[in-house]
């Protein structure tokens, strides 16, 4: 399968000439490409020249055009499948349709008909049929604690496929929170003692695709830059894409001039809210993290949580769970001490207090009396 | 160790400990003065003490700050006065009417209130730290000023100064990510909420005792009037 050219698979599949044009102009919106990395991707040197039109679009062309289909493995952990849902889900159905299906997808637990043995079994024929091409999908947090019993698939644990996959990926993406940083499975007091993919596997470049869940478009776009570009896009520290992960959401929030404004809704149904003010007095993480929603958005363009209403929780972060309440503010500090703490302590101080003022008084008196 | 794990123990932990910290030295402060006693009044009291109070804190804190030029510290050292001043007002105007800071307030003690819009409460914060830097060179050139300033007094301006400061650059994105600029304001507010109860800092709990302490010595009369 993977032999042939994603133009001709999707040509294969009765997409037009016209179509492929307009999926060239979207990737290259979608991955949010400025200058293609062509050294790196082998692609002619002669397409780094200003050419008519969008050149960017005609490099992706180009190497839709000539570059092979590319597969990739789907693996699940201790996941909600949410992450899948929303990719297949994703924005267009031409990008959708490149990433699930002209890009073959060997295994995925969730898409594939098959199950059981016969599944497992496609998995290791791909994984060996594809050594050092495929591209490793991670979805879900991987379970560490009583030597990964936890989360074990076909008799062997997360970890061990999570290795085994990893041994022979061209690239490793890990799509969600609790993949790429252990998410929801690691918030306190972390049971199974979840991790993210980059904590195990540390001899391999892991793109992290945060979110909760991801943004599909990114996920698709990345995937789709590597199949186009054959390498990684450029990663901010936290090894996310700069592409979706450059801006917070705070930065490109639509609601953003309230805040600056200072008008905030004070509850979910007061006149604030009804008027579309900020909700940064409702606990909103917006300032802290770095994602897409404010631009991409979800469902075709169609909103994202704080334009419809509710609070950002931040979940692109690293350990978002454990980062204070949802509905607190986020300059709000994550302990706060207790009545009977705060007493004990003011106690102690005041008791400690009256006990130097007692010492020095008898001091006074002893001294005064000593001086009579 | 990543930047989100050093702002979670900034905002979490170390917070949690500056506080009880602060709270701690504080009391302790608090009551090793008040425990010494009074000394015994042999005159018999002909006024009201309660007045006494009542006139000082509206003196002090409503009327002399709008008429200044009636006052001596004013007409003879203005720079300090307007400077001083200024940098009170901004610090006022910053922790108690600027929205990040009351939902701190808010999520401690569950009390909240309105608050102004970020582009006054930025101006208001910029003022602040132009006064102190203002106070900080009169503090190294006027030769009287030289003359009372210890380390004490230095560190008391940096450890008051480093919050403003990185609290004004994380306003404004400047000088790194978001998170960054973030953990920096937290440590240097757990650092100052530390040093409080260690220095004179104090006085922004201590003034208003010693404040009422003497005002109800200004209401004391040993004679009637």
């Amino acid at each position: 399968m993977s032999e042939e050219t994603i133009k001709k698979g999707l040509a294969d599949k009765g997409v037009s000439r016209r179509d492929f044009l307009k999926l060239g102009g979207l990737l290259a919106a979608a991955m949010g490409m400025q200058l293609p990395p062509l050294e790196q991707s082998g692609l002619p040197a002669a397409l780094g020249t200003p050419a008519r039109g969008s050149q960017i679009e005609q490099n992706i062309l180009h190497a839709l055009e000539t570059k092979q289909r590319l597969p990739v493995i789907w693996l699940e952990f201790q996941d909600c499948t949410g992450c899948t849902e929303a990719v297949s889900r994703s924005v267009s159905p031409s990008l959708e349709n490149l990433v699930l299906n002209t890009l073959t997808i060997e295994y995925h637990e969730t898409l594939s008909a098959a199950a059981g043995y016969q599944i497992e079994q496609a998995k290791q024929d791909a994984m060996k049929k594809y050594a050092g091409q495929y591209i490793l999908v991670v979805e879900g947090s991987i379970p560490t604690d009583n030597d990964g019993a936890y989360c074990v698939i076909g008799g062997r644990t997360a970890i061990d496929h999570l290795k085994e996959a990893a041994a022979g990926a061209a690239a490793i993406i890990a799509v969600g929170n609790c993949a790429a940083y252990g998410g929801l499975p690691k918030a306190k007091p972390n049971p199974t003692g979840a991790k993210g993919v980059w904590e195990l596997i540390t001899d391999k470049a892991v793109v992290n695709i945060s979110g909760c869940p991801a943004i599909p478009e990114a996920t698709t776009g990345t995937i789709a830059h590597f199949a186009i570009f054959g390498t990684l896009p450029e990663l901010d520290n936290l090894n996310r894409p700069k592409t979706f992960y450059g801006k917070t959401v705070h930065d490109r929030c639509l609601r953003r001039p309230f805040y600056e404004a200072g008008k905030f809704a004070l509850s979910f149904d007061d006149e604030g809210a009804r008027e579309g003010y900020c909700l940064y007095k409702l606990g909103c993480k917006g300032p802290t993290p770095y994602n897409a929603c404010a631009t991409i958005k979800w469902d075709q363009g169609l909103s994202f949580p704080i334009q419809s209403g509710h609070p950002c929780l931040g979940c692109s972060e690293p350990n978002f769970w454990d980062g204070g309440g949802f509905y607190q503010g986020q300059s709000t500090p994550l302990d706060k001490p207790t009545v009977a703490v705060v007493g004990a302590a003011v106690g102690v101080g005041a008791a400690l207090g009256i006990g130097t003022a007692l010492v020095n008084q008898s001091k006074k008196k002893a001294k005064k009396g000593g001086s009579k | 160790m990543n930047q989100q794990t050093v702002l979670e123990f900034a905002r979490g932990p170390f917070f949690y400990f500056a506080l009880l910290f602060m709270l701690f030295g504080l009391a302790y402060r608090l009551f090793s003065v008040i425990s010494l006693g009074w000394s015994k009044n042999r005159v018999p009291n002909k006024g009201s003490q309660a007045k006494g109070v009542f006139m000082t804190f509206l003196k002090g804190v409503l009327i002399w700050p709008f008429i200044p030029w009636v006052k001596n510290t004013f007409t003879r050292n203005p720079l300090i006065y307007i400077g001083g001043g200024l940098f009170h007002l901004s610090l006022f105007v910053v922790i108690i009417l600027g929205t990040p800071h009351m939902l701190v307030t808010k999520s401690l003690v569950g009390v909240q209130w309105a608050t102004l819009p970020l582009p006054i409460v930025d101006f208001m914060a910029a003022t602040g730290i132009i006064a102190m830097l203002i106070l900080l060179v009169n503090r190294m050139i006027h030769p009287v000023m030289k003359l009372i300033s210890g380390p004490a007094e230095y560190l008391a301006w940096l450890f008051v100064f480093l919050p403003m400061i990185t609290g004004y650059m994380m306003t404004h994105h400047i000088g790194g990510s978001y998170e960054s600029l973030f953990t920096r304001h937290m440590i240097t507010v757990d650092v100052l909420m530390i040093w409080i109860p260690l220095s004179r800092l104090s006085h922004f709990v201590f003034y208003f005792f010693s404040r009422a302490i003497h005002g109800q010595e200004f209401g004391k009369r040993g004679v009637a009037v």
